[in-house]
This record gives structure tokens, C-alpha cells and sequence, in this order.
């Protein structure tokens, strides 16, 4: 038996022009009730993931804020998956038995998870030195677990307490690997990356993309507004574009050949140059300002 | 009242998405304002059937995030603008997305829409469970194989649980010749395990991978092939018409008629 009557469904829905509407999700249900978490804007700059820093001679591990404040949550299994793919991307740069200082933020980790982390540093020779968190519980976690600890109540040591306002961007992300469909690298700065970028993988850069290889995912440069961001490979065949505010997607007539090509924001929009066409512009029509 | 359904199957492979992204087409075609939204979290692929990947711009996600409304959300179909996908985002996990978060964004297509499909992701776990979150009616894919018919008399039992009475089964990538030889199960010997009413039977047809690899869903081409037609008759059913099963008996001709289709374009 066919139990809905057959008559039911051709009534379109009434009042609503096709060609133009406006669609809204209501608001969850108890955003109120439920104080801080949803409600307020979270602050924090999205583009935030893990981020290896050197500095005086000692590498700084920093993690992405707390989920719950993110508009880019990661959670504890992104994370593995960040540090893994940085460890493994940043490989013959990163050098052995370089002590690793830990910067939670305000993240949640438990032993466990900071045992796995130091785990993960151990396949790469980097000791894990000292733990910085400004959470209590992880601070009692990591101690109990046997790590040198240092609980911060106050931000803005170290690295942190910068996403709240705008800052100048990070030195550029420099990964050797290849960025399969589902892997998002977010950097606040230039992401450059010797491989490939599958289609199904993402960058979202706050400066320029460099792809030392094939582009076939998305590539947002800029994506923090900034308009010079250009995105640049050897091998130009990307699902989309976006740089800064603007989108752009491949022909759907694919070039016969390909050439190293330069996409940058022209008069009308997002443009592509084939790399030495752009070298040439760029040296008779920059304009001073 | 919109009409949402959900495709699911249990087991992977068989068949829901290339069947969600026919259906709504066909659906479309007909006049029906059509929305299909990928619930496949991590592992989409109905933009692909559909070949809208490169116009993906927000993702459900982002919707929920109060990124953007989501109407901006909505990829138009470029050829049938009746149609529209709802994407999942690529880089997230299952897990990433609620049931009842899933409810809101049906709830507010439902406004606009007069159909939504939901393509579920194969499996028990959490995406099924919020591709079934919001559905009044699902639809069953299966293949005519025992571990195919095997999942979905599970996801019967599920939905069934769920109170989602209405349930109706499309048996995918039959081959008459197999089934004449009894080498494959026929569409009896399935309906006899799953005992739902039975939509429509699909048959195996080459053209099906050609369609996936190009981006444009079978019901789009001039020339309907088996499974072209079998897709329209199966979204003229679920409109409440009533039309004859295909006859997939072997027949002489039909060599022919392929013969024909190879020379004469």
C-alpha cells in the first residue's frame, strides 16, 4: 500500500516567488537559555589551526582555540589530523630534538590526548618540552601525566591572545604533500605547497596560494579581504577560485595544455595570466600609488 | 504540504545518490519545485552526480553557523532551475551536524520547496540518523544481491522505529539476463524478503557510469535510455501516477534497438 494520496503534493507552496527569495533557518531552539556558547559572536579568527612557530631556537606547537568559541570548530580529531598532516608536510624543515613548547590556549585536552600529542612529536624527534594552558583542567591533566606545566591566567604571552583583533599576518605555511578531498588547511597568511591540491581539498590562505603542482580543489587567497592576494600553480584546473571576496570556476571547456598560471582580481573580477604573461604585466603596469 | 523523503539503503554502494540526483531531476522536469540535500557529511558526492561541484559556495554547515542565509546556501541547477542541492561540507565529520539542526534546515526548505530528497550517507551511524531526522517517507535503494537486501531489511526495521511509515523500495541495477538464467535475484525474490511496495526497478545500464562521470543525471538526455526511462517512471509513481512496471523480459529486439542506437546516433 502507497499510503499518501496521490493528490497531495503538486500544490507548490504559496506566496513565494521562485525566481527571488530570501530563506532563513529559525534560530536554535534554546540559544537563549543556553548562555554564551552559541549567542555570542565568536571572536576568534576562523582561520586558526595547528601551527608550529619557531622561535629563539625552540618550536612552539600552537593549538586552535576551544571549539565551542570557533566559527571553524576543530575538534580533538581535526587536531590529530593538523598536526599530523603539519608533521608530516613540514617534515625536512623541522628539525630533531628542537624543543617543543605546548600552547594550549583555552583548549580542553586530557592526558590522554596529551600523551598522543607528545606521541606524535616522538615519531618526529621533537621532545615535548612544557605545556602552556590557561585551563585548569588541562593543566592538572598534563601534570598528572608527568609534563612540565605552566598554567596562564592571563593571554597574550606566547603567541596568544592575537586572534581577537587583526594582526599582521603569519610567515607562510610551507607543506610538501599532497592535500586529499576532505583536508582544509587554514593559515593567516601564505600557504605554499609542494604537491598537489585534489579536488575535495581546500586552502583558505589569508595571504597568496602558491601550488607547486596541480590545483584541481578550492583555493581561497585573501579570504580575509585582502584584494593584491593572488593564487598561483604549475597546473591552473581548480573546482573554484576566491580571492578575497570574490568567487571564480573553471571553464567548463577545458585548455587543451596547460601553463604555470597567475590568477589575480582585475578590473572585472577574478583573472587568470599564464605565469609569464603576469611577470611582464606586473613589471609595466604597476601603478604607484 | 512538502513531500520530504529520504534515500537510503543501509549498505553503500548500491545506488542512493545516482538515484537522488535521477528522481529529483525528474521530479524537476515535471514541474515539481525539487530540493535535494546531501547528507553524505565528509563524503559528498551529489554535487558531483549533479555537476554543480564548482558552484558550491556556502555549505549546510555554514548555514548553521549563521554564515550565511540559506537561500545563498541553495545551488540552482544551471539546466533545471525547479532543482536545487543543499551541499554538505567536505572537510567535517558525520558528527559535525545534529539531528535537530538537520530538522531546521529541512523545515525551512519545505517554505519554498515541494519536494526534498535527502541523500542518505550508507550505514547506521549518526548520518543516517540525521538523514532520517527530518523525512515523512523514504525510499529504499537496493541492489538485487542478498548483503544489499540484507542491509535494507535492517533500515526497514529502522525507519520503522522512527515512525517513518512511508517506505517504498526502488531495486537498482537489475539484469534481466541474470535473473532469467536464476543466477541474481529477481524482483519477486526481493520484494518476498523486504515486503514493501515496490516503486520501480531499475535496470543495469552502462550509461549510468558515463552519466556519473559527466555530471548530468540520465533523465536529462534526449534519447532516454532503460534506466533513463525507468528513473522518470519511477518519479511519475511517487507523484501518484500510475504506471505500468517496464517489461525487462528479455526480448529479441532489444539487441537490436541497441544496434540501432549505436548507428543511428
Amino acid at each position: 500500500m502507497i499510503s499518501d494520496s496521490p493528490k497531495q503534493n503538486s500544490q507548490a507552496p504559496e506566496g513565494v516567488d521562485f525566481n527571488n527569495f530570501i530563506l532563513e533557518i529559525e534560530p536554535e531552539p534554546n540559544a537563549d537559555a543556553d548562555e554564551g556558547s552559541h549567542q555570542v559572536k565568536p571572536e576568534s579568527n576562523p582561520n586558526l589551526q595547528v601551527q608550529f612557530k619557531s622561535e629563539k631556537g625552540r618550536l612552539l606547537l600552537l593549538l586552535p582555540p576551544a571549539p565551542e568559541k570557533s566559527r571553524n570548530p576543530v575538534y580533538w580529531e581535526d587536531l590529530r589530523q593538523q598536526l599530523k598532516g603539519r608533521l608530516r608536510g613540514g617534515e625536512r624543515f623541522l628539525q630533531p630534538h628542537t624543543p617543543v613548547h605546548l600552547i594550549g590556549r583555552d583548549r580542553l585536552l586530557d592526558s590522554q590526548q596529551v600523551q598522543e600529542i607528545d606521541a606524535l612529536l616522538c615519531e618526529a624527534q621533537l621532545p615535548l618540552k612544557r605545556i602552556y594552558t590557561s585551563r585548569r583542567q588541562t593543566a592538572v591533566a598534563a601534570a598528572t601525566a608527568g609534563y612540565s606545566v605552566e598554567q596562564q591566567t592571563t593571554l597574550g604571552h606566547l603567541g596568544q591572545g592575537q586572534e581577537a583583533s587583526r594582526q599582521a599576518m603569519e610567515e607562510p605555511l610551507y607543506l610538501q604533500t599532497t592535500l586529499r578531498s576532505g583536508v582544509e588547511v587554514r593559515h593567516r597568511g601564505t600557504v605554499i605547497v609542494l604537491g598537489d591540491a585534489n579536488p575535495g581539498s581546500s586552502i583558505v590562505a589569508e595571504g597568496d596560494v602558491l601550488i607547486w603542482g596541480n590545483l584541481r580543489g578550492v583555493v581561497h587567497a585573501g579570504a580575509e579581504g585582502n584584494r593584491q592576494c593572488r593564487i598561483m600553480a604549475l597546473h591552473m584546473q581548480p573546482t573554484q577560485l576566491r580571492i578575497a571576496d570574490q568567487v571564480a570556476r573553471s571553464p567548463e571547456e577545458p585548455p587543451a595544455q596547460y601553463h604555470p598560471e597567475v590568477a589575480y582580481i582585475g578590473p572585472d573580477g577574478i583573472r587568470i595570466a599564464t605565469a609569464s604573461e603576469f611577470a611582464l604585466a606586473d613589471l609595466t603596469t604597476e601603478e604607484t600609488p | 504540504m512538502s513531500r520530504i523523503i529520504v534515500m537510503t539503503s543501509g549498505k553503500g554502494g548500491v545506488g542512493k545518490t545516482t538515484c537522488t540526483a535521477n528522481l529529483g531531476m525528474a521530479l524537476a522536469k515535471a514541474g515539481q519545485r525539487v530540493a535535494v540535500v546531501d547528507a553524505d557529511f565528509g563524503l559528498r558526492n551529489l554535487d558531483l552526480l549533479l555537476g554543480l561541484e564548482n558552484r558550491i559556495v556556502y555549505t549546510a554547515l555554514d548555514v548553521l553557523a549563521g554564515e550565511c542565509r540559506l537561500d545563498q546556501a541553495l545551488v540552482k541547477d544551471k539546466r533545471q532551475p525547479n532543482l536545487a542541492l543543499l551541499p554538505a561540507a567536505q572537510n567535517r565529520s558525520k558528527e559535525s551536524i545534529k539531528p535537530e539542526q538537520m530538522k531546521r534546515l529541512i523545515k525551512a526548505l519545505t517554505k519554498v520547496y515541494n519536494f526534498i530528497l535527502i541523500d542518505s550517507p550508507a550505514g547506521i551511524e549518526m548520518g543516517f540518523r540525521n538523514s532520517i531526522a527530518a523525512a515523512r517517507e523514504a525510499i529504499i535503494v537496493t541492489t538485487p544481491e542478498i548483503s544489499a537486501v540484507r542491509d535494507a531489511d535492517r533500515v526497514i526495521g529502522l525507519l520503522e522505529a522512527n515512525d517513518i511509515k512511508a517506505v517504498r523500495l526502488v531495486i537498482n541495477r537489475l539484469r534481466p539476463a541474470m535473473v532469467a538464467a536464476e543466477q541474481m535475484m529477481s524482483v519477486k525474490d526481493v520484494q518476498g524478503i523486504l515486503s514493501i511496495p515496490l516503486l520501480g526497478v531499475i535496470p543495469d545500464d552502462e550509461q549510468v557510469i558515463v552519466s556519473t562521470n559527466k555530471g548530468e543525471p540520465l533523465v536529462l538526455e534526449e534519447n532516454l535510455s532503460q534506466a533513463g526511462i525507468a528513473f522518470i517512471n519511477v518519479s511519475q509513481r511517487l507523484q501518484g501516477e500510475k504506471v505500468p512496471l517496464m517489461d525487462l523480459s528479455i526480448k529479441k529486439e532489444s539487441f537490436l534497438i541497441r544496434l540501432k542506437r549505436l548507428f543511428g546516433g
